[in-house]
């Protein structure tokens, strides 16, 4: 083929035609494509930090307010009971903001600034797309938990061990508060994803994800009715604490089993992205 | 080589597109024209396998674009020059495109030369002048070598040498044997670039063929005077069997005849002659004649309808 440039007249050169055979989508091709979507845009490594910052500080907060806890038994009757994994994990909500913003952010910046032209230009059969996006986002939200839990680990750990609360890594209790916290945190940002990509702006898809996380259980706490707290129970972040707490606390009635948490959280993340999927297919870009 | 049969767009009650049916051959420079709304970018999204087509079908190459194995190979398009997201960088937008279908680095660095962006190429695309926009979707068109282009308003924002950067491009583009479907609101510089023209108004096609063709099917060469006797020369020339206009005192505008019949007349009637020339039809004005229904009912129409919202977004 000829090739041109912007200061030239045409000038032909001979060009080899491209191995055809081997330029064509591929899945790994595409996961990559997302990767470097992902990694070549600031709002990411924003909603990285800023994760990674506000799990570890509320946990630093969480910890130093130990003291004061102590002394004031009769707002915190569970004290005695309560585990170091979960002062670690108690900045949790608030990494869930995060994540879950990043989450909504991959679909709706997409349509908001047209690149989703490019990209369904590029994968006109769109589902690969979606997969390479909630794959891509189950890796980055381990890669922010895991640093973020260890440096919460760290930070807290003078405070935590006048308490002698200091949890101990061959403590099962331990690793379940820490995996219950990826497990959670992991859901949200799928959550988050599948809504984004049914709703596709920004602005809608982010209220409604944190709402739903967030927002929606305090709100319903103060209609006392019984089935209104049923509801409640299931709603993201109550479901959750199943997955968040040792286990020893959890016997008020407010909560859900472990079991049916791992399953509620599984269908918070699954069921909008397979909404998303069925849609995607059919709906204009 | 892109086909069309029937192809439909509806949003609600309104038909963004109705029943086209056409052919894009290979080898060729085709021009898409249109006033706003007429659906040159509903119609270019169907192709592209964006939009779904209420009814009809589309295919691009051979099959629907959906279906083809490496979609990047087959067609490279321009849709919108803001097809980018702002805070990336134009080479990592390029990267993001190459790494779904494998496309070699050294394949983005080549369309970042071509089309002039190697300067400007670590730099973020929020950044980017409306014709650097341009060049980059370019670039991204590009990319996959494909055999088929399309290009929505390539030209729009770009400065003169840009003009010719693409007229020349696309020229190019085609005597290797791909097709090319660009869209364009300038209508003198969809004359100097296009071998063929598809015109469309209210989502239906008015015209279509070779742009000289097009041109004379819709005003054919007219013979313009300009005499001090214009009043004697008209009844005249009337008499003839000609059609004559007058758009200013001491001019005519003769349809239906020749120069050279024109000079006859005069002389038979002793009248004399300024000037005697033929006034040949540009696309502008056959475009303007052609479309006219269509803008008129556009500018008609007072609600914002769909149609435009499509056309627009």
């Amino acid at each position: 083929m000829s090739t041109l440039t912007a200061d030239r007249p045409m000038t032909s050169c001979p060009d080899p035609p491209p191995a055809a055979a081997q330029v064509h989508p591929t899945f790994a091709g595409i996961m990559r494509g997302e990767w470097i979507k992902l990694l070549s845009l600031r709002s990411t490594w924003w909603a990285l930090t800023s994760t990674a910052a506000v799990i570890t500080l509320v946990a630093l907060a969480a910890a130093a307010s130990l003291s004061d806890m102590a002394g004031d038994t009769a707002l915190t009757p569970d004290n005695g009971q309560m585990h170091g994994a979960e002062v670690i994990a108690s900045g949790f909500h608030f990494g869930m903001l995060t994540i879950a913003v990043l989450g909504a952010l991959l679909f709706t910046g997409e349509y908001a600034t047209g690149m989703i032209l490019s990209t369904f230009a590029a994968v006109p059969t769109r589902i690969p797309v979606l997969a390479a996006k909630a794959l891509a986002l189950v890796v980055l939200t381990a890669a922010v938990t895991l640093p973020s839990v260890t440096l919460s680990y760290l930070v807290t750990m003078p405070q935590l061990s006048q308490h002698d609360l200091v949890p101990a890594l061959d403590d099962p209790r331990t690793w379940r508060v820490f995996g219950g916290t990826l497990y959670a945190l992991t859901a949200a940002a799928l959550f988050s994803l599948g809504i984004g990509t049914l709703l596709r702006s920004t602005a809608a898809s982010i209220t409604t994800a944190l709402t739903v996380l967030l927002l929606l259980p305090g709100i319903l706490s103060f209609i006392t009715l019984d089935w209104v707290q049923t509801i409640v129970s299931y709603l993201p972040l109550p479901a959750s604490s199943a997955l968040l707490t040792t286990g020893a606390a959890d016997d008020t009635g407010n909560y859900i089993s472990t079991q049916t948490s791992l399953l509620v959280m599984a269908a918070y993340a699954l069921v909008p992205i397979v909404a998303a999927a069925v849609t995607l297919h059919r709906r204009d870009a | 080589m892109i086909e069309a049969h029937e192809l439909t767009k509806r949003y609600g009650d309104t038909t963004a597109v109705h029943s086209l049916s056409f052919t894009i051959a290979p080898g060729t420079v085709t021009g898409f024209l249109g006033p706003n709304g007429a659906g040159k970018s509903t119609t270019m999204r169907m192709i592209m396998g964006l939009d779904r087509p209420t009814s009809g079908t589309v295919t691009v190459n051979g099959k629907p674009y959906r279906q083809h194995r490496a979609p990047l190979r087959e067609v490279g398009a321009l849709l919108e020059a803001s097809a980018v997201h702002p805070g990336r960088s134009a080479r990592s937008h390029l990267r993001t495109m190459a790494a779904t279908h494998n496309i070699k680095a050294s394949r983005v660095n080549e369309v970042i030369e071509m089309t002039g962006l190697a300067r400007v190429a670590t730099k973020r695309v929020g950044g980017f002048s409306l014709g650097m926009g341009q060049r980059l979707g370019i670039a991204a068109a590009l990319l996959g070598d494909p055999r088929t282009l399309i290009l929505d308003e390539p030209v729009n924002g770009l400065d003169p040498e840009g003009v010719q950067w693409v007229r020349q491009l696309v020229g190019s583009l085609a005597a290797e044997g791909r097709t090319v479907f660009l869209s364009s609101h300038l209508m003198s510089e969809m004359s100097r670039t296009a071998d063929q023209l598809l015109v469309i108004g209210r989502g239906r096609i008015i015209a279509a063929g070779p742009v000289q063709q097009v041109i004379d099917s819709v005003a054919g060469d007219k013979v313009r005077v300009r005499s001090p006797h214009a009043g004697e020369l008209a009844t005249a020339l009337t008499a003839d069997g000609a059609t004559v206009t007058s758009p200013e005192a001491g001019t005519l505008e003769v349809s239906g005849t020749t120069t050279k019949r024109v000079g006859e007349v005069a002389f038979n009637s002793g009248l004399l002659l300024h000037e005697l020339c033929t006034h040949r039809a540009s696309l502008e004005e056959a475009y303007m004649s052609l479309t006219q229904d269509a803008v008129e009912y556009r500018t008609h129409t007072t609600t914002t309808s769909r149609t435009e919202k499509a056309e627009n977004r």
